[in-house]
């Protein structure tokens, strides 16, 4: 059974097309509008601004997807994911900045791409060490295990070690230049927002194969009821180890990404805050759903930024106001959370469902 | 010799706070199963409430009653306004509630009370040492032990003795058998969620008398989480062994791994010590083992 709405007399004969990712032109034509503007028309459109605005979105993407396979494909709740993030950004400072590249990889500009990679195998692997109590525990003692991964790896070992490498005291800055994808130096908003385009639809396509696949269906029946998958003989170990792998290795992606925006990394980018949000993000916009994430995402960081631009005008009249934006934001955040969990506890994803579904069956909604 | 004398006792003092933080978090989770994250604001919001009383001339005892008359206000409304409609809900749903409601409480207290670390001023306990034996003891932390302690015993009789402290064992116990007797389990719900909000309340206001208030105080509160699981997350003595043993381990950490790991070490220590302990008792100390059925 096909999750997509097939119009009157098209029929799936095969296993094939009912995973398909375009199933009808309709949808395919839907996707290459989308693909048009996101590659042409917002790089045309938007202003530095706004750009930035999409990469922040973008970063909450990446970060928030991992977050989503853990809480929402498998069932494993973690509060810790910002570590998994700061891992993946650490690696890939320290490799651009105190590994000795051979010459020619500098100037083919692969030794930034060839970072993210080692970037993100180090945090997956990190995220499986930290996983290993999941083998034991279970529910909250598992939370509790996820938040002291935050806490040893941002707080302690980044903090107090980390940061020593090199002399530079607690923030490492990249000099403008090093971060060199191909031909193209990433220094402007632009090629930021199109490395984040890449990245993104290129983590989305893992994620999506993933999970139509035998380990998908392996994690979601481990987040459905774990002794009864483990009855039907699946390894739980080895997935639910696979799973927090797989999160960490899309964390580090994302925190490798990231470098390239901010220049500049210290451990309080990656605060225990960090995690919570990315957590509040896939809730808002619904678990156990790829969409979720991407709306969550969407709808946080441009609510966080209207905010912003709503208070602006009043910070004219209350110059304190701009100052305790940081808080307004985080009761806005913790709030937002709390309302949505009581009523609207299915998230974006579920809304924009309704409304598919509305336009599909219309006029007869039955 | 002394000197571990000395950091045990100072742990134990320590410790008995973060039991009686413990206490309040063991007792929402007892009686409405929630799992509470927005402790370490909680114990914010009782010690800046006393704070603030205590800055305005009222003396110390009366400004602290009256901070937990607000905790208790604050913490049935909480309760009713956010955690009631939540009955039923999955684990991570209602966990996220109380991660929201933190921020909100933390956004809330920033906007209100600031960063900065504010003392109370004059000094509540007088800064003078006490010698017990070959071991100095600050009065803050032995102040602080005697208030818990004493704290500790009142919410151990009003559990035992009391018509209400009855009700909510009983609704902890078996919450089926407890409706069918006729408690109300909303009663006992805020009721839990007022206990837990005044005990957090005395605990902040004790902390902050000993290192100054701010923001980082919350952390402290954090650490009622390794405390609990030590113990068990639904037993009472756990709790109360599992805080002084935390508060223990962290003093003991600062005094001898200090000098190997330079740094936080006392703040990661529970953490750490929480992770390896779970590798080998998964329940705790006390805990209740569930057996899971398909």
């Amino acid at each position: 059974m096909s999750t997509i709405w097939l119009p009157c007399g098209v029929y799936h004969q095969n296993y094939v097309q009912d995973h398909a990712w375009w199933q009808t032109k309709f949808i395919k034509g839907k996707m290459i509008l989308l693909f048009i503007i996101l590659f042409v028309v917002i790089p045309l459109v938007a202003d530095s601004y706004w750009l930035s605005v999409c990469n922040q979105v973008g970063y909450t993407v990446l970060g928030a997807l991992g977050v989503q396979l853990l809480i929402g494909f498998c069932g494993q709740i973690t509060l810790g994911h910002a570590a998994f993030i700061a891992v993946g950004a650490y690696t890939s400072t320290l490799l651009i900045l105190e590994f000795p590249w051979p010459k020619f990889m500098m100037d083919f500009g692969i030794a930034y791409p060839f970072s993210i990679l080692i970037a993100a195998f180090t945090a997956g692997i990190w995220s499986l060490l930290f996983g290993l109590p999941s083998a034991r525990v279970k529910g909250f003692y598992l939370i509790l295990t996820t938040m002291a991964a935050q806490f040893i790896t941002v707080d302690f070992i980044i903090t107090q070690y980390v940061s020593q490498i090199g002399g530079r005291g607690q923030a490492f800055s990249l000099p403008p230049g090093t971060i060199k994808v191909g031909p193209w130096v990433i220094d402007s908003d632009l090629k930021v927002y199109f490395m984040m385009l890449v990245l993104v639809i290129l983590c989305v396509i893992i994620m999506v194969n993933l999970l139509r696949s035998r380990v998908g269906r392996a994690w979601v029946a481990i987040r459905d009821n774990d002794i009864s998958a483990e009855v039907m003989g699946i390894n739980v170990v080895k997935y639910k180890l696979l799973a927090f792998f797989v999160a960490g290795f899309i964390g580090g992606i994302a925190g490798a990404f990231w470098i390239s925006n901010i220049a500049a990394i210290s451990p309080e980018h990656f605060p225990w805050f960090w995690s919570l949000w990315l957590v509040g993000v896939i809730l808002i916009g619904g678990v156990g759903s790829i969409h979720g994430t991407i709306f969550g995402s969407i709808f946080m960081v441009v609510v966080m930024e209207v905010l912003q631009l709503a208070i602006m005008p009043l910070a004219d009249i209350y110059p304190k106001l701009l100052m305790d934006f940081l808080f307004i934001k985080e009761a806005a955040f913790g709030l937002a959370i709390c309302l949505f969990m009581i009523f609207e506890p299915n998230g974006l994803a579920y809304r924009w469902w309704q409304i598919k579904n509305y336009f599909n069956l219309w006029p007869f909604s039955y | 010799m002394e000197l571990f004398l000395m950091t045990i006792t100072t742990g134990i003092m320590v410790g008995s706070i973060y039991a009686l933080v413990a206490l309040g978090w063991v007792l929402i989770y007892k009686c409405s199963g929630v799992l509470n994250l927005a402790m370490g604001e909680m114990t914010l919001i009782g010690a800046y409430v006393s704070l603030s009383f205590y800055s305005m001339g009222i003396p110390f005892l009366p400004a602290l009653l009256i901070s937990l008359i607000i905790g208790l206000i604050l913490g049935i409304l909480t309760e009713r306004i956010f955690l009631d409609k939540l009955i039923g809900e999955p684990v991570l749903t209602v966990i996220m509630v109380t991660v929201g409601l933190s921020f909100f409480f933390k956004g809330m207290l920033e906007l209100i009370w600031g960063t900065d670390t504010r003392v109370f001023t004059p000094p509540v306990f007088s800064i003078e040492p006490i010698h017990i034996g070959p071991v100095i003891v600050g009065q803050a932390y032995l102040w602080s032990f005697v208030a818990a302690i004493i704290l500790l015993i009142i919410f151990g009789c009003f559990f035992k003795y009391t018509r209400w402290g009855l009700a909510m064992q009983a609704t902890a116990d078996d919450e089926m058998a407890a409706l069918s007797i006729g408690v109300s389990a909303r009663f006992v719900y805020a009721a839990a969620w007022g206990i837990a909000f005044m005990a957090a309340g005395v605990g902040g206001t004790l902390l902050g008398n000993i290192n100054g208030l701010n923001i980082s105080v919350g952390y402290l509160g954090l650490l009622v989480l390794p405390a609990v699981v030590l113990g068990g997350l639904n037993s009472v003595p756990g709790a109360i062994v599992g805080g002084i043993a935390i508060g223990i381990l962290q003093n003991l950490c600062g005094a001898y791994l200090d000098k190997y790991f330079p740094g936080g070490i006392k703040e990661v220590a529970p953490f750490v010590f929480m992770v390896v302990f779970l590798l080998f008792k998964p329940h705790g100390l006390w805990g209740w083992e569930r057996i899971e059925r398909v």
